[in-house]
């Protein structure tokens, strides 16, 4: 599944990234690496971007960008 | 000299190291070519002397956003002795993913594990020993915060600077990738590059431009060897090299954090987590959002204002003290240089007026900084200007440019500085100067008590809330045409743990803010102040109107002649010269009393005026001296004849100067909405200030004979506007262009002239064509003032509601290891 559709509080590890360029090597610098695990904290009022836990710290994405990581929930 | 690069990820607290460090002998500038702040602290310890140059927060060290580019040029350009990097001690994990990058480039690390009190309150304890004796470096442990620390860093700085013979290039072993590393390393070997080759071929890999641009000067098919490396490590490990490289990274750092760090609280809630329960709660988020700006807006705005009714005497007395140090007038001729130097006066005090408020304004957007409010805020809103091509952290320059109720567009262009995605960072530049400007208000009041004077409260809603509508169409105009092209940023955006501020730096960079607008915007406005002042002198008034205007004033003496003669003291006032002095004197000694306050304050100005000349103070102040009193009382009358006089002289040489002949040349254009040459010479002169258009309104519509009359009355009777031509004039006004000082921070910020001219006249453009729109449309169908601006109105509404509820299809970026645009 997608990053996008995992609820608030679900928790997941990236399996693969399907994007290049610019937003992957953002993302990757971010910490966004294969096996790393994500916690979906919340989303936005508006319910979107989505604020996520990664490697201890908090982080926003907007949805379109989260739709890239394909994880699986653990 | 040692040279010192202090290198760290965004939050880390990086700026309360350098501030503690260096103390206020701080020097900013910036980075060659870029809008990204320089800061360069000088300091000595024990006997060396350290150059500290902090440069750009940054979470990777390669060249995908302008701060890494410019980091990565100031390391190898500059080639510091040492690196200072900061490391928040309570995310060691992601912090030594920058700290690795770091130590691969050559160049000897210091690490400052900041926060260390924050992370003792979380239970978080960390084996210093260990991480020094992993990584090679010294580590210090600090908190810039709580002003810990300072001495440490200098010492370990210097001992590092002594033992650099010791000093051996770090390498970590990359394993399947070394062999492509070495071939990399082994094509470029020639080349005379000082810096270490290995760092470089790992960064031709990585895929770094920069570095890529910069090796070719020597090997020039460097990329062609590189896509043929990557291909091979692709085939064999199906994996990507930047991937891999991150990976690798992250994975060490994972090393470090399990071998000396142990968290004891692990789990439990911790402040910053519980706070963002409320201030990002989904129904709490927005009211909370809106309470903060509101309290911003009345604490800088509102407050800041009130304290300019106590700085404004001080700037009045310095014009005072102009008048009195430049020649006097005599009678109807005033010398230019005392014209030229109120004028500049005047120009330059409309605008240090505002410093008080600026200064509120800057040290409330440093705390909010220093919190971290500010990418929850984006995070809130994100949505709402995601539509229009703007960007959640587009809200605060909006809001400081006027969203609300009013404000100035100076701050808020200055405040775009930090929105990531340049895209909506250019457009959040250029629709800023849309935003309700509050030297504008007096113009509105001016033109509602004129022609609205009972549906006043409406059109001031209209007016207020159709900024907002119009700026949010031209954002999404402007993303989706002339910046289409323009870089773009993921939304990928940190929130940072709450954090309280310190006094210390929020005052500095309040400061530091401030200054910048006291020499860059203050000290070019006078520059445009002088030309525009020029402008408005040349060519002058002809002979023949200068002969009536001299015939009016030999009447308005005759006048007081006559009057005077019954006075005892006529002999005193009985010539020319005389009574010019003397008027200079009323004059003079009327508008030091207006400015004094209390009685001490006139006592003052009494004392001053009796020292001044004695003889002379009877007829200012007659008191109980019935035959003072008649001078007294002609006196009032000259000196209004006078001033009658003299604005007639001096519209006429408006009328007559190279900015009313630009205010009649553009008639032809602007007469399709409705404005006349008046009209076009208060825009005009409006670039220097608004709060100038008001004025020359206000002086080109009084009415010659009736002083009593107020402006609105003056101009409802003697324009001949109906109310449509008000609201044409009004909705230009709306768009108009930016004053020459936001103008000027348009230019700092874009760092280009083409945008900061684009800026100016696209408002020209569009205001134009609105007016000119509405205008014929209205004259067309006999519409009303209110109805055309209802109209106007509610199509901007109608426009955003399209606009917001279309759904956007944008792409947040595009194109991989794309080059700076610039």
């Amino acid at each position: 599944m997608r990053l996008d559709s995992v609820s608030e509080g679900q928790k997941c590890r990236i399996k693969k990234i399907h994007i290049t360029g610019k937003l992957m090597h953002k993302l990757l610098d971010m910490g966004f690496i294969n096996g790393a695990v994500i916690e979906v904290v919340r989303k936005a009022p508006l319910y979107d971007p989505m604020e996520l836990k990664i490697h201890n710290y908090l982080i926003t994405l907007r949805k379109s960008e989260a739709a890239s990581l394909e994880v699986d929930l653990v | 000299m040692i040279k010192v690069a202090l290198a760290g990820q965004p939050n880390c607290g990086k700026s309360t190291i350098f501030n503690m460090v260096s103390g206020i002998k701080q020097h900013i500038a910036n980075y060659p070519g870029v809008t990204v702040d320089k800061k360069v602290g000088r300091f000595s310890y024990e006997g060396h002397k350290i150059e500290m140059v902090d440069l750009p927060g940054t979470y990777s060290f390669s060249s995908y956003s302008l701060e890494e580019r410019v980091a990565k040029d100031y390391i190898i350009g500059e080639k510091p002795d040492l690196i200072v990097n900061v490391v928040d001690a309570s995310n060691i994990k992601r912090h030594l993913y920058l700290t690795f990058q770091l130590l691969e480039i050559g160049i000897p690390v210091v690490i400052v594990l900041n926060m260390m009190d924050v992370a003792e309150r979380r239970g978080i304890e960390i084996d210093i020993e260990k991480i020094s004796k992993m990584l090679g470096c010294i580590v210090v442990s600090a908190s810039g915060a709580k002003n810990i620390g300072s001495k440490e860093i200098m010492e370990a700085i210097v001992k590092t600077k002594n033992s650099t013979q010791n000093y051996e290039d770090f390498r970590i072993n990359y394993e399947e990738l070394e062999p492509h590393i070495q071939a990399i390393e082994e094509s470029i070997k020639d080349s005379d590059e000082s810096l270490n080759k290995r760092w470089f071929a790992i960064k031709v890999l990585e895929g770094d431009q920069a570095i890529i641009d910069r090796v070719k000067a020597n090997t020039s098919n460097i990329e062609e060897l590189a896509r043929e490396q990557e291909h091979i490590f692709h085939d064999r490990f199906d994996k990507d090299i930047p991937a891999f490289l991150a990976t690798f990274r992250y994975d060490s750092s994972d090393i470090i954090y399990h071998k000396v760090v142990k968290e004891t609280k692990k789990g439990v809630l911790t402040t910053t987590d519980f706070i963002d329960r409320i201030v990002l709660n989904r129904w709490l988020a927005m009211p909370i959002l809106f309470f903060i700006m509101f309290l911003v807006y009345q604490l800088s705005i509102v407050y800041g204002y009130k304290i300019t009714d106590y700085t404004w005497p001080i700037l009045a007395a310095f014009k005072n003290l102009v008048i009195d140090i430049t020649p006097k007038p005599d009678f109807l001729d005033v010398p230019m240089i005392t014209d030229l130097a109120i004028w500049m006066v005047n120009s330059g005090n409309a605008l240090i007026n505002y410093i008080p408020i600026f200064f509120i304004l800057f040290a409330l957007i440093a705390i909010m900084e220093d919190v971290g409010y500010m990418p929850r805020m984006a995070f809130i809103l994100d949505r709402i200007f995601k539509k229009f091509g703007l960007h959640g952290q587009s809200t605060l320059p909006l809001v400081l440019g006027g969203a609300v109720v009013g404000g100035c567009a100076v701050p808020g262009v200055m405040a775009t500085k930090g929105i990531a995605d340049d895209r909506a960072r250019m457009a959040t530049i250029l629709t800023v100067p849309y935003m309700n400007c509050l030297a504008k208000v007096p113009f509105y009041t001016l033109l509602l008590g004129a022609f609205f004077p009972t549906e006043m409260t409406l059109m001031m809603f209209y007016i207020s809330t159709a900024t907002v509508f119009t700026a949010l169409i031209v954002a999404k105009i402007l993303t989706s045409t002339v910046l289409k092209t323009r870089e773009t940023a993921p939304f990928v955006m940190e929130l940072p743990p709450y954090h309280a501020p310190t006094f210390k730096g929020v005052i500095i960079k309040a400061f530091q803010r401030v200054w910048v607008y006291i020499y860059k915007v203050i000290t070019i406005v006078m520059v445009v102040a002088l030309i525009l002042f020029a402008m408005l002198q040349f060519p002058g008034i002809s002979d023949e109107s200068k002969a009536k205007y001299e015939a009016q004033g030999a009447k308005a003496l005759e006048t007081f002649a006559k009057k005077s003669k019954k006075s005892k003291y006529y002999e005193m006032v009985d010539t020319k010269e005389e009574v010019s002095v003397l008027l200079n004197y009323y004059d003079g000694y009327r508008s030091n009393r207006m400015t004094a306050s209390g009685e001490k304050g006139a006592k003052a100005v009494d004392d001053k005026y009796i020292a001044k000349n004695e003889s002379f103070f009877k007829f200012v102040k007659p008191r109980g001296n019935k035959e003072a009193k008649i001078i007294n009382r002609s006196l009032r009358k000259l000196s209004k004849d006078r001033k009658r006089i003299l604005r007639n002289m001096k519209n006429e040489k408006v009328e007559n100067s190279l900015l009313g002949m630009a205010g009649r040349s553009i008639e032809p254009i602007s007469k399709y909405a409705g404005f006349d040459w008046k009209i076009n010479v208060a825009f005009l002169s409006s670039f220097a200030a608004r709060e100038s258009a008001v004025a020359t309104l206000g002086s080109l519509y009084e009415n010659n004979q009736a002083d009593s009359q107020r402006a609105e009355e003056a101009m409802a009777q003697n324009s001949g506007y109906t109310p449509l031509h008000a609201v044409s004039i009004i909705i230009f006004m709306l768009l108009t262009p930016p004053c020459i000082a936001t103008m000027i921070v348009v230019k700092m910020q874009t760092h280009s002239y083409g945008w900061m001219m684009f800026a100016t006249f696209f408002p020209i453009f569009l205001g134009i064509i609105v007016s000119a729109g509405l205008f014929t449309l209205g004259n067309m169908y006999g519409w009303s003032g209110i109805d055309a601006m209802t109209y106007f109105y509610f199509t901007a509404v109608g426009i955003v509601l399209v606009l917001g509820l279309f759904p956007a299809k944008f792409t947040n970026w595009k194109g991989g290891l794309s080059r700076n645009p610039k």
